[in-house]
Formats: C-alpha cells, structure tokens, sequence
C-alpha cells in the first residue's frame, strides 16, 4: 500500500482529492496550514486514492499519512 | 642478462589481483546490481587516466620451495587519476574480497589514499563497499588479546576536510568505518536499493530487540533524509556523474581559488516571470527553485539536500562563468522557516564554500526559526545559532536577496554583519522582529482588552501597522540598501560576483569543516 504523507507539521485545512481519485507525482492534494501559511502538499507518488486518513481540521505531524493509495 | 623474470612475474601476479574475489564474487557482485571496484574506477575516471598503486599488495602462501600457490588481492584499489583533466585520489573498496571485511585489509594500503590526497593536494573519492577497515570480533582469536579501539589515519581523515575536496560514496552495504568514511566528506552519496548505511548491521542490532532488514535500518529513505548523506542517486553511473558535477565547481585544493568557464549566458539577461513570481497574498507560496534556476547561469544550479533540511534549497551554480553557492528558502516547507536539519544543511554548504572560496547567494523568505513543540523538541534554536555563527564567522563575498519574508533571529542572518555585505530587496519584502499578525495581541494587549470592542480595536491596529508595513518605506532611514526590479535580479548577482571575485582569497580558512 502506498501512503501519501506531510512533509510538514501543521493543520489540515482541505484535501485536493477524493477516494477514487488518481493522481500523479507533483499533483496538490492537500493544503496544510503552518508558520500561518497555506501550503500545498504535492503528490511524491502516481496512484489512485483509496481512503482518506485524517480530517480537515486535524492537525498532522510531519511524516504523517494524509491518504492512502493503491 | 634481463630482468624479465620478474617483470612476468608482476604481470602473472597483475593479472590475479584484476581478477579481484575470484568469478564466483564477482558474478555475485553483479547479480546484487552492484559494479566490481575496477568497473566502477573505469566509469567514474577520464578514459586511461588510472594509475593503480600497489595492485599486487595483498595475502600469499608459498609451497616449500619458495614458489607462489595462494594468491588473495588486498580489499582495496587504489591510485590516482584524473576527472576532466584534474587529478584525484582513489580509495576503491572490493566488496568481492572477503566483503570488504578489515581481514583482507593492508593496513598502509588503505591509508595511502588519504595520503595521496592529503600531500599531493588533490581531491579524494572514496568508493566505500563493506565495512571499510574497522574491526572484527575475528581479528581477536588471531591476535590473542582485545584493544583499545583507534581509527587509523583519522588525523588525516579530519586534516584532509579543510585541504582539499572528498567525495564518499555508499555502493552497497556500509557499516562502522565505511559508514564513517561515507559520512567524513564534503559530499556523499548512496544509491537507492543498493546502498545501506548503518553503525551496526541487522544481524547485531537483533541484540537490541529490533528485528529489521538493512533497507529498513539503513537505506535511502532514512539516509538521504536525515543528511547522513547529501543525496540518493537512481544508479553508480548517476553517483559519479554527480561526483564529477560537485568537483567541478570546485578547486584542486584550498591553496587555489575556484575556476572561471567560460558562460554563454548573458549577466544582464532580465527575467520578465520574476515580476509575477511572488503572490500578493502573503499566504500563498510559491516555488523558490524556478527563481535560483533562473537567476544562475543556465543549467549550472547543482542542488545538493534534496530530500533533507527541505525548507532551504541549498547547492552551487555559476554566475557568468563563476562558481558560488546558493542557499535559498523554500516556501513549501514550514513557509521557509529555518528547522533543526535546515539549519544543518545551511552549516554544511557554508562551511564548504568557506573552505574552497566559493562567494555566497542567499535568497531570502524566512519567516523566523520554526516554531511550536516538535521545534522545541529538535532544539532549533541550537542548530539555528550554530548556522548563524557559521555565517557569522564566513569570510567570502557574501550577496542577499530578500524575495518576501525576513523576520526573527532567523531573518537577521539573512546576511553576515561582520563586513559589508551587497544586500537587494524585491518590493515583495516584509520584515520585523516578528510578523506583526502574530505580534500585535502582545503589544498591544492592554490596549486590546480595554477596548470595548476588542476585534475592532485590533483590525484598527493591524491597519495602522499595515500602513507603515511598505518596504518603500523601511528604505527611507537606509535599513535596506536598495530595493530592486526583481527582473533585474540576475544582472545585480552577475555584477555582485564581478565585484567579488577578487576577494576571494586562496588558503586555509580560519575555521573549517566539521562533517
């Protein structure tokens, strides 16, 4: 299973995707917020979303899974 | 009368030490997607420039007579040849002898190339392969006692950090020494897959309770991103491409300065996408590699960190043919704040650039160190002052760019202050001790609580403050230099690096590399 993780600590305040979605590397699919800035978390894999892990709102750690994919 | 006897005798004794561990090895070798030593000295080196020292160094038995009937080369090659015309010392480990294991190992042999480096002045890349020299629980039933552990030729190892440039490359499994031979250079590589990095391998690290394979211990994804080495690399061709890249910018030694190619790139080429780069909203990000990209020499930017210390972009490039190192911020990452392994990573490239003469770019967007507990936690504040002494304490030319952000203690190492440096700011700039957003509820508290309205008494704050807020302004009492047509960017670091190549001085540094 590949996992699509934050490269930064911080809130989540929206995804980009959906289950079911596919995406591709560089692809945003995610905005974190951090240091009060918006910033867009881009795809580091290809693949196609199969489960949302975290809510928007939550605050994610760096490394952390934002979503799933197969 | 001719001394062709010995001579054959050389030459049947070359021909064993080619065959290196014996066809069995090297098949091995190959199956493991790995090159042999001699394959990988052939593709990293100009075509014939090796000259192989002490080929025929290694373990031999003799029958009654005096005549040779066992033959095992030493796990090492190594020599000196040449990388575009240049000369460089090799230290090559062969993984196919006794996997590179310290019993095959000729103690002087091993050494010789960090000698080579370290007398003749020249640049040293060591092809690490194994365990690299260190001990063997083995060795203690041959020698009949224990001893207190001591790295051979660490001196030198540490001598040569501040003399000439060394490059460490992980080609496969690397434990104790080789790890630490690998991690004592200016820049290191590991091939994904196939390089491991590790104090201690699993079979030793089971002890402690952790049942993991070599890649979960010690592979690309925690080495390249922890800045144990500076990169991963797809392939060996790719890691001494990359080798030959880094060497190229710069000089033989600390004694010379950095070179000049000739560039065909124009220094006064304006960069019309430069005016919209930055958003209004100050928000959004934006990518900072596009603008240093843009502002060098076409195609000269060579990023060294990619997958570490991420929100500072960090590598050398050339402006109008010279050689300089860049650090950048990255928005992307923490908005550009200075983190615990940026801050590394910043200390690693300026020291290099101290060491070999190279003058700095700084393009700045900082909003301050990281904050918050995981940044408390990583001790920020102590790498971050490490990096801001090293700044501090650089004596080459030094150019900064102030694309947006510059707060904090962070944003006041935006440049050293021990000498007069060229500064630019974009008309994008804001600056303070900290971003007034997050400021005004402790200046202006009492004010804010008095207020019958409190949200209304800080929108009206935040506006007088705004007012104030334009760079324009902050240029009217000199406290920065200029502010500039972000197109004209280029031209003004081409002009910087005109003006500043003759201050580079050849030499020692005053402080050097601590790797």
């Amino acid at each position: 299973m590949k996992k699509l993780q934050t490269p930064i600590t911080g809130t989540l305040r929206s995804f980009a995707v959906k289950p079911g979605d596919t995406i591709t590397v560089g692809q945003e699919v995610a905005m974190v917020e951090s240091m009060k800035m918006l910033i867009p978390v881009l795809a580091d894999v290809d693949g196609r979303v199969t489960r949302l892990a975290k809510n928007p709102n939550d605050v994610v750690h760096e490394g952390e899974t934002l979503a799933e994919l197969e | 009368m001719s001394w062709n006897e010995e001579l054959d005798e050389l030459a049947r004794r070359k021909r064993l030490a080619e065959q290196m561990g014996g066809a069995e090895k090297v098949k091995r070798q190959h199956d493991n997607n790995k090159l042999t030593v001699r394959e990988r000295i052939e593709r990293l080196l100009d075509v014939g420039s090796f000259h192989e020292v002490g080929a025929t160094a290694g373990a031999t038995q003799y029958d009654a007579d005096g005549k040779l009937i066992a033959y095992r080369p030493s796990n090492q090659v190594v020599g000196h040849g040449a990388i575009d015309g240049r000369p460089v010392a090799i230290a090559g480990d062969d993984f196919t002898v006794r996997g590179g294991a310290s019993d095959a190992r000729i103690l002087e042999k091993s050494m010789y190339p960090e000698k080579l480096a370290h007398d003749l002045r020249i640049p040293l890349i060591r092809l690490v392969d194994g365990t690299g020299g260190g001990g063997s629980v083995k060795d203690l039933d041959k020698l009949g006692y224990t001893y207190v552990p001591r790295v051979p030729g660490w001196d030198i190892i540490a001598e040569n950090l501040a003399l000439v440039p060394v490059v460490g490359l992980a080609l496969g499994s690397v434990a104790g020494l080789g790890a630490a031979r690998v991690a004592a250079s200016h820049y290191a590589l590991m091939v994904r897959s196939v390089s491991q990095i590790f104090t201690a391998g699993p079979p030793v690290v089971a002890h402690i309770g952790e049942q993991v394979t070599k890649e979960e211990l010690g592979g690309a994804d925690i080495h390249a991103r922890n800045g144990t080495v500076d990169d991963e690399v797809a392939s060996e061709d790719e890691a001494f491409a990359r080798t030959r890249r880094f060497l190229s910018y710069l000089p033989r030694n600390v004694f010379e300065l950095p070179a000049r190619t000739e560039s065909k790139d124009d220094p006064k080429r304006r960069i019309e996408a430069l005016l919209t780069t930055v958003p209004r909203d100050t928000r959004r990000v934006y990518a900072m590699r596009p603008i240093v990209e843009a502002v060098v020499d076409g195609g000269s930017f060579f990023e060294i960190g990619k997958l570490w210390g991420r929100s500072v972009v960090t590598g050398l490039a050339r402006l109008d043919g010279w050689p300089v190192a860049v650090i950048a911020s990255d928005p992307y990452h923490y908005g550009g704040a200075w983190t615990k392994p940026s801050c590394e990573k910043m200390t690693r490239l300026i020291d290099l650039a101290q060491i070999f003469h190279l003058p700095i770019v700084h393009l700045v967007d900082v909003p301050g160190f990281l904050i918050g507990v995981e940044a408390e936690q990583a001790s920020t504040i102590r790498y971050g002052v490490r990096a801001m002494t090293a700044i501090e304490q650089s004596t080459v030319p030094w150019c900064t760019i102030i694309v947006r952000k510059c707060f904090g203690v962070a944003g006041a190492a935006n440049r050293p202050h021990n000498r007069l440096s060229l500064r630019y700011a974009w008309p994008s700039g804001e600056w303070g001790s900290l971003p007034f957003a997050g400021g005004i509820e402790a200046a202006y508290k009492a004010e804010i609580e008095a207020s019958p309205d409190p949200a209304a008494a800080r929108e009206r704050i935040l506006a007088k403050l705004n007012a104030v807020a334009s760079p324009i302004r902050t240029a009217e009492p000199f406290s920065i230099e200029e502010i500039i047509d972000p197109r004209d960017t280029r031209a003004l670091l081409c002009d910087f690096i005109r003006l500043a190549a003759d201050l580079r001085e050849a030499g020692m540094s005053h402080f050097t590399v601590r790797p």
